[in-house]
């Protein structure tokens, strides 16, 4: 079953002197529990197409489907809605509410969906022993190595219980380490909880683990690779 | 909504800094605005108090002609339908004070000169403006005196002197020739010049003989029980009285010269205060400012993750009520003993300006007033001032690009 579909899925940046064709007639479709790397040179349209199916920005042309509903037109207040009950999100740094601590930044977004207040405690605590930060529920951001932090992030990514993550360059501020780290959690989750992840990134540890490698140049699909793993 | 204001409350303290420059900005405008608005009531408040108690009095009551025609011909008949219509109110009355006033000639041995004529009751006059402390010559007078004291600037022009006489010669009641002779009992310096080179006091039954006016006043001072209940008491008696032959008249009414003078310099102050509310205003504006700049990222990144425009919004909002009531309170808790402590202890005033105030017969100080309303309207106009200025993060929240921030 597919979670993400576009159709001709275009965007040009007009505010610029010379018009930017940022993405050209893009047709894609992510299955669920895929573990999908975007990789392009920059300005290939990595980030453009990731706000794209985040709802975060809304395409010259072209539709998007998240399962079946179309996101492209969808008024902002229920498209920030539809976000946050379906949409999980991984920044490159990292983004988190620097005067919470990691358990409240979990739980945080389980506030926004009103998740029963009884069940977010334990459910937050939950998703930071599967990060490996059990111990690091009561610590602010500040106190967390990079690593840490974009564990958080992951996380709290999937504390709206989403149909997908989107993550963007989310290893490019980690060491190896932290990177590997990182991303044999995500990997975790993708093979045991099935969960959808979509990368946009230039990092070879990230693309030589994914199971489908998309990329973009000049804001076209030149390749789409799928890999058995 | 705990989470809200958990976030706010954080938030805050995230730059400490800043947030205390902040609610130093909004501590120091309302304290400032505070002692401004203390100095200047309280320098007014003590004038008009000074006016009231050697003056005018609270309340007046006159025939309604006076004020058009102030002659004897339109003083009051003490009758005993007013002195009915009073009864009920006498528990609210603290005293009055009745006087006939009017213009006559005085005249002794080397000059003749115009003079203003005053009958008081010398016993309430004491309590009143404790006349008898001016007596600089001779002594004060009684209820059955045929005596006059005369103010000491008029007592030079006429060359008189305590036990010397004094011809007074006037119109009386209704037409009537006002003539006497009077011996003069004392001599008074008054401290205002007008006054004292023109006034000439004697008992009121004398002055009711000698204008003819026999039960007549020109007006009737009233000092309420309680100062606050001066216009309502204006209000009532003015009910009260028959309408056809006596007017109430406040205090306000009476300095209404004074006190549109002081409305004038109200609104010069004013400028000041503003000015200092717009100088003030920029400083939080220029804090919330680099606030918005610092975490527009941030702002982003919560609009992204799915939290709605008018909760983020309200968190802003809480961080500006914070930072605005602490400061508001702050000042006001500060400004507090310093307005007490002038207003305790006024600010002496040295030199020229304190001679040209003891000469219009005013304490030559500068009093702070402790209205409390001084304290909670600045407090209010500068917290709501910053809650309007906390205002900008909210619409920049509701107009903010997600995308333009949310990735980075």
């Amino acid at each position: 079953m597919n979670v993400i579909r576009t159709f001709g899925l275009s965007k040009t940046y007009n505010h610029l002197v010379v018009p930017v064709n940022a993405l050209v007639n893009v047709n894609l479709e992510i299955a669920e529990g895929e573990f999908t790397a975007i990789v392009g040179p920059s300005g290939s349209g990595k980030t453009t197409l990731l706000n794209m199916l985040g709802g975060l920005d809304q395409p010259t042309s072209g539709q998007i489907f998240i399962d079946d509903t179309e996101i492209t037109g969808m008024k902002e207040s229920r498209l920030i809605d539809f976000r946050l009950r379906n949409i999980g999100f991984v920044f490159q740094s990292y983004n988190l509410i620097p005067v919470l601590t990691a358990i409240e930044i979990v739980s945080f977004i389980m506030l926004l969906q009103n998740y029963p207040k009884d069940k977010m405690e334990k459910r937050a605590r939950e998703l930071l022993d599967q990060v490996g930060l059990a111990d690091k529920a009561d610590v602010r951001p500040q106190k967390l190595s990079g690593g840490q932090q974009q564990r958080v992030a992951v996380a709290r990514a999937l504390a709206s219980n989403p149909r997908f993550v989107l993550a963007d360059e989310p290893t490019a501020n980690l060491d190896t380490q932290s990177a590997f780290n990182l991303l044999d959690i995500m990997l975790r989750l993708n093979r045991e909880e099935n969960i959808t992840l979509l990368f946009s990134t230039h990092d070879q540890r990230v693309i030589d683990r994914a199971r489908r490698v998309i990329t973009l140049v000049d804001g076209s699909i030149v390749e789409d690779q799928h890999f058995e793993k | 909504m705990k989470i809200l204001v958990t976030l706010a409350w954080r938030n805050l303290w995230r730059s400490k800094r800043r947030t205390m420059i902040t609610i130093a900005s909004v501590f120091f405008a309302v304290a400032l605005a505070i002692n401004a608005q203390s100095f200047q009531k309280g320098s007014y408040e003590l004038m008009i108090d000074n006016m009231v108690r050697y003056s005018t009095g609270y309340l007046q009551i006159q025939d309604v002609l006076y004020e058009e025609e102030p002659s004897m011909d339109n003083s009051l008949l003490m009758s005993d339908s007013l002195l009915i219509s009073l009864k009920p109110f006498m528990k609210r009355i603290n005293y009055m004070v009745p006087r006939i006033q009017n213009f006559a000639l005085a005249s002794a041995e080397a000059a003749t000169r115009g003079a203003m004529i005053t009958g008081i009751d010398p016993a309430i006059e004491r309590r009143f403006n404790n006349l008898p402390d001016q007596v600089v010559d001779g002594s004060y007078l009684n209820g059955s005196d045929h005596a006059v004291l005369v103010a000491e600037g008029l007592a030079g022009l006429l060359k008189v002197r305590t036990g010397d006489t004094l011809v007074l010669i006037g119109q009386g009641y209704q037409g009537s020739m006002a003539a006497g002779k009077f011996p003069v009992k004392g001599i008074l310096r008054l401290r205002i010049p007008e006054l004292n080179n023109n006034a000439v006091y004697m008992p009121l039954s004398a002055a009711q003989d000698f204008y003819a006016a026999e039960n007549r006043l020109t007006s009737l001072i009233i000092m309420p029980a309680d100062p606050d209940d001066a216009d309502r008491l204006t209000e009532e008696l003015g009910e009260a009285v028959d309408s056809n032959w006596y007017v109430v008249r406040s205090w306000k009414y009476l300095l209404q010269d004074l006190l549109s003078l002081m409305k004038f310099d109200t609104a010069g102050n004013m400028v000041i205060i503003y000015i200092l509310y717009l100088v003030i205003a920029f400083g939080i504006f220029g804090t919330i400012l680099s606030m918005m700049i610092e975490r527009t990222s941030e702002f982003a990144m919560l609009l992204s993750l799915g939290m709605k425009r008018g909760r983020l919004a309200m968190v802003c909002l809480l961080e500006s009520l914070f930072i605005s009531f602490t400061g508001a309170i702050a000042g006001a808790v500060l400004a507090l003993p310093v307005v007490a402590w002038y207003h305790h202890h006024p600010i002496p005033l040295k030199g020229e300006l304190a001679e040209m105030i003891l000469q219009y017969g005013f304490e030559p100080v500068l009093p702070f007033s402790a209205d409390p309303q001084i304290f909670v309207t600045q407090a209010v106009i500068v917290f709501v001032m910053a809650l309007i200025i906390g205002f900008y993060p909210v619409y920049k929240i509701f107009r903010m690009k997600t995308v333009e921030r949310s990735s980075r």
